[in-house]
């Protein structure tokens, strides 16, 4: 079995970003079971590490919380995206993409190309 | 932005102690909730679906730090909660608390003094407006001794005129003045002469009226006064009517137009300035006699210093060649006025700052050694924490805490006490120091003293956090295996004290040497016999006749000879310790005579009554002056014995002539040297030519000397009254003893002696603090071996003599470098030192010796104690 990878702090977030994004205002578990299902398993989040990184979040001014109730009548705390949470999103997507094209042309280079 | 966002909800987390605790919990309920019921979904039993549940999950309380850390200023409370400990620390310890604290008491309080001293003379600015724009401007000779940097007269009006690096230029004269103000009997004040540049020189604003100007400065202008703050209220008690009021100065009319405030002082003591009414055209004479000026000057904007130097030289030329008879010898040089203030203190403030980082440092290393040693009492905690999970610099950070926060707790009391003395002992410096205003405690001295006491408790705190061994956990956990061997530390902890040994050695030999100094300046023979001497000066006006001035002083000189108890009395211009100038060029008829080219320079002394009987002075050959002599038309001349052996060695003056102005004058005795003519008792005697008083012009200012067994202050008394007889108009100068005024010229070299030796005293108390905690912890470090010796048959004396030759064998290591360094630093403070050889071996055997006494005893005590042990209990100690 491969080993799964370790995801960083700064991905992390963007992940929670996006997931907000696509699907509205979600609580904890709901944002870490739709992260775990994107990443195809691919990744092992420690679910744990979600709540730290959420407060960061919010924090900064990226994303709402309060009180609500969940889809079986319990207690939760959702999060959504705020408008300024939207604008980092846009902005690090722009830079992801960025980064991936450079890298791209690098992996797509051979021998004959540099001579 | 978001950086910042976050910043300021964390400020806030940590200022309201908020704790997201409440939420987080029921947050991760809800989660591990929701999970378990999927994984039940999924088909999983109970049990196992809450476990795979709570794995997922992670630890709880990872989580929860994390949160943590996001929350409040996980720094700034981690700080506080090392402070916590560290207190709780230093409350469990108070025998290690009373000797840390009291070491950095006395290492920080020192230091933080002494930086007082030096800021105050070399940092802080003078408290006149753009103070390092102004100047003293001396007149030196080119070759041979100078007039105390006074300046001629006319000279002075040429700088003045010629001068294109100056903006303005001032001068001033000391001229003691007899004041009668109302209907008060004379008093007898210091005065100074000014003119109206120097008010322009310091800018400096008067407190009352006004300074004065150019127009009231004429040579025939009535005169005009101005108080000094002190004695605007000795002498008129602050009465702020005072401008324009009339006084009598001098027995002439003067009006008094200003009073300056406390904080200008200059010159240090003075009670009023007045004008001096030169006019340079009144002045036809270029000689010695008219060199007696201190001239300020305030530079150009632009123009610096060595500019000024090249612009005074020129015209210093310009006058040798003008004038070759009287100034072919001169030229101008010039300092800052801080530098004319503090700069012969430099060479001895920077040894005084030398001596206080020593100290500090013999603090630093005893505190050091102290922590070392509680630090391997700590292994089993630090291996603890390391093993809850603690960081390398998180633990290391914890050490640091403590130990800044105990030079701070240590530090404070240090500041205090320097306050207290600095507050004690300022207006009793000598020289310019005692100025009030001049020394004192203010934020930079402050400032200096925190960061000092923080740079120190890193210092010594880095000691412990560097020592941490990375040996196993596990066995630094169970703490027992390493009682029986030596450990790295011990190394250390031995370097540490010869080190300290060392420095104390030489700060005791530089107590030493400098005691010596003192001792030899004040006992070394001076010529005379200073005690039971009273010293006074009497001034008349400056344009009294000849022949009215030497009846008074033969008449006052009558009385006080007639006083029952007087054993003799005299008259000179000015006694040995008493800072006065007057020196004058002759030619001798034993020697060529070339023209503008004196044969011999030397100091003038005008003498009148029993002058050598007073002064308990020899005459190594010849005769005195008599009644004869001094009414002679050309006066005979006595010389000293410095004259003799630097112009005719081996011969015999008697019966030669100094030719001055033209006029042959006969050698008709020889006077054994005295020390401390014009002022400086360090200084080897020099040429000095003694004339009849009362033969040379009728001299106005005179000093009586006073031989008598009577105590001073009923002489004072009955000398006054006899002056009152004579002229009640006359008020007599100060009456000091001999003996005092030798005291205060050796004040400086004194104080620093003083300061030296009470450096050693702490060191020396330090080293011995930190010996006895070596050789204690040594003690305990090892007393199962004690008892293993004990067992297989050591002697006490044994086992105290392994104690005592472990410490003992650094202490000398540290004694022969000390001693190395000590050469060297006493060649360099060699200005300072007199009559002292920088390498004299018995200073260096008498210093070892007054360390290792305490030393020894310092160590033999834990040592005997060590073997006084119970063996049984020896060996069964953890």
């Amino acid at each position: 079995m491969k080993e799964k990878t370790e995801v960083q702090q700064g991905t992390l977030a963007l992940m929670v970003l996006k997931t907000l994004d696509v699907l509205g205002p979600l609580h904890g578990y709901g944002i870490a079971k739709r992260i775990e299902q994107i990443s195809g398993d691919l990744l092992s989040v420690n679910q744990g590490t979600l709540y730290p990184v959420l407060l960061k979040l919010e924090q900064e001014g990226s994303i709402d919380s309060e009180w609500g109730t969940s889809d079986n009548n319990r207690r939760a705390r959702f999060y959504r995206l705020t408008r300024s949470g939207r604008k980092q999103l846009r902005i690090e997507t722009e830079d992801w993409e960025q980064t991936a094209t450079i890298i791209g042309r690098f992996f797509a280079v051979k021998r004959e190309d540099l001579v | 932005m978001r950086v910042l966002n976050r910043l300021l909800v964390r400020i806030r987390n940590f200022a309201t102690r908020r704790r997201g605790y409440a939420r987080l919990r029921e947050e991760l309920e809800q989660h591990l909730a929701l999970q378990i019921e999927e994984n039940i979904r999924a088909g999983m039993p109970v049990e196992v679906a809450r476990r795979k549940a709570r794995m997922k999950l992670g630890s709880v309380e990872v989580i929860r730090e994390a949160y943590r850390s996001e929350e409040g200023l996980p720094l700034v409370e981690c700080l506080l909660q090392d402070c916590r400990f560290a207190f709780r620390q230093m409350r469990k310890a108070p025998g290690f608390m009373a000797v840390a604290v009291l070491t950095l008491t006395l290492g920080i309080g020192a230091t933080t003094a002494i930086f007082t001293f030096v800021y105050s003379t070399m940092f802080k600015s003078l408290p006149y407006p753009d103070a390092d724009r102004i100047i003293r401007i001396y007149d030196s000779r080119l070759s041979g001794e100078s007039t105390g940097g006074l300046v001629g007269v006319l000279r002075f009006f040429e700088v003045k005129e010629h001068s294109r690096a100056l903006e303005s230029a001032g001068f001033y004269y000391f001229d003691q003045a007899t004041i009668a103000a109302d209907s008060r009997l004379p008093e007898s004040i210091n005065g100074v002469g000014v003119n109206p540049g120097f008010w322009r020189v310091f800018g400096a604003q008067p407190l009352l009226g006004r300074t004065f100007t150019d127009a009231e400065d004429r040579w025939n202008s009535p005169e005009i006064i101005v108080l000094s703050y002190s004695a605007w209220q000795k002498i008129f008690a602050g009465d702020p009517a005072v401008i324009g009021k009339q006084v009598t100065l001098n027995q002439a009319a003067a009006t008094i137009i200003g009073v300056m405030p406390q904080s200008f002082e200059v010159p240090a003591n003075i009670d009023l300035w007045h004008a001096s009414h030169f006019e340079p055209s009144k002045w036809t004479y270029r000689g010695e006699g008219t060199r007696f000026l201190n001239v300020v000057a305030r530079l150009r904007p632009g123009i610096t210093l060595p500019q000024a130097r090249s612009d005074l030289a020129a015209i210093a030329k310009q006058l040798q060649r003008q004038y070759p008879d009287t100034d072919a010898n001169w030229e101008f040089t010039c300092e800052s006025l801080r530098d004319s203030y503090f700069g012969t203190l430099r060479p001895a403030m920077l040894a005084l700052i030398a001596a206080a980082f020593l100290l500090l440092l013999i603090a630093c290393i005893n505190i050091a050694n102290l922590l070392l040693s509680r630090a391997s009492a700590r292994e089993s905690e630090v291996a603890l924490r390391r093993a809850l999970g603690a960081s390398p610099a998180r633990i290391a950070m914890q050490f640091l805490t403590e130990s800044v926060l105990l030079a701070l707790v240590g530090g404070a009391p240090g500041v205090v006490a320097a306050f207290a003395l600095i507050d004690e002992v300022a207006a009793r410096m000598p020289g310019r120091l005692g100025v009030p205003g001049t020394v004192e405690m203010n934020w930079p001295v402050l400032a200096f003293a925190f960061a000092v006491s923080v740079a120190t408790g890193i210092a010594f705190g880095l000691a412990p956090a560097l020592q941490r061994r990375t040996t196993s956990l596990n066995m630094a956990l169970k703490r027992g295996e390493t009682r029986l061997g030596g450990s790295a530390g011990n190394t250390l902890r031995g370097l540490l004290t010869a080190v300290q040994v060392g420095l104390s050695l030489v700060l005791v030999v530089g107590a030493l040497m400098l005691g010596q100094s003192v001792w030899n300046l004040l006992k070394n023979p001076l010529g005379f016999q200073p005690d039971h001497l009273l010293v006074f000066s009497l001034k008349l006006p400056w344009n009294t006749k000849s022949e009215l001035a030497n009846n008074f002083y033969a008449e006052v000189q009558r009385r006080i000879t007639a006083l029952p108890g007087v054993s003799a009395a005299g008259q000179v211009d000015a006694p040995p310790a008493v800072d006065w100038h007057l020196r004058s060029n002759f030619d001798a008829d034993w020697l060529p005579q070339i023209a503008n080219q004196p044969a011999i320079n030397a100091e003038d002394r005008n003498i009148a009554g029993d002058f050598l009987g007073a002064m308990g002075a020899r005459l190594l050959a010849g005769r005195m002056f008599t009644e004869q002599d001094q009414q002679s038309k050309a006066p005979p001349i006595l010389v000293n014995e410095a004259l003799v052996r630097e112009y005719l060695p081996g011969g015999n003056p008697l019966g030669h002539h100094l030719i001055v102005a033209g006029q042959q004058h006969e050698i008709v005795g020889v006077i054994a040297n005295q020390r401390g003519i014009a002022g400086a008792l360090e200084k080897p005697p020099g040429s000095v030519v003694y004339w009849p008083a009362n033969a040379t012009g009728g001299v106005v200012n005179r000093y009586f000397v006073v031989r008598s067994a009577i105590p001073p202050q009923q002489l004072f008394h009955e000398i006054r009254d006899q002056l009152y007889h004579v002229d009640p108009r006359q008020a007599a100068g100060p009456m000091e003893t001999m003996d005092n005024l030798l005291d205060k010229a050796v004040a400086q070299p004194r104080l620093n002696m003083w300061v030296l030796v009470s450096f050693a005293a702490i060191a020396l108390l330090l080293a011995c603090v930190g010996i006895y905690g070596v050789v204690s912890y040594f003690a305990t470090q090892r007393m199962q071996e004690i008892g293993v010796r004990m067992a297989l048959g050591a002697t006490r004396a044994q086992i105290a003599g392994l104690f005592i030759y472990r410490v003992m064998s650094w202490a000398f290591g540290g004694l022969l470098a000390g001693t190395v360094v000590s050469f060297g630093v006493m060649h360099l403070l060699r200005s300072q030192l007199y009559g002292v050889q920088p390498s004299d071996p018995r200073v260096f055997a008498a210093s070892i010796l007054i360390l290792l006494i305490p030393v020894l005893v310092a160590a033999l005590r834990p040592a005997v104690r060590a073997a006084n042990m119970d063996p049984m209990w020896a060996l069964r100690a953890e």
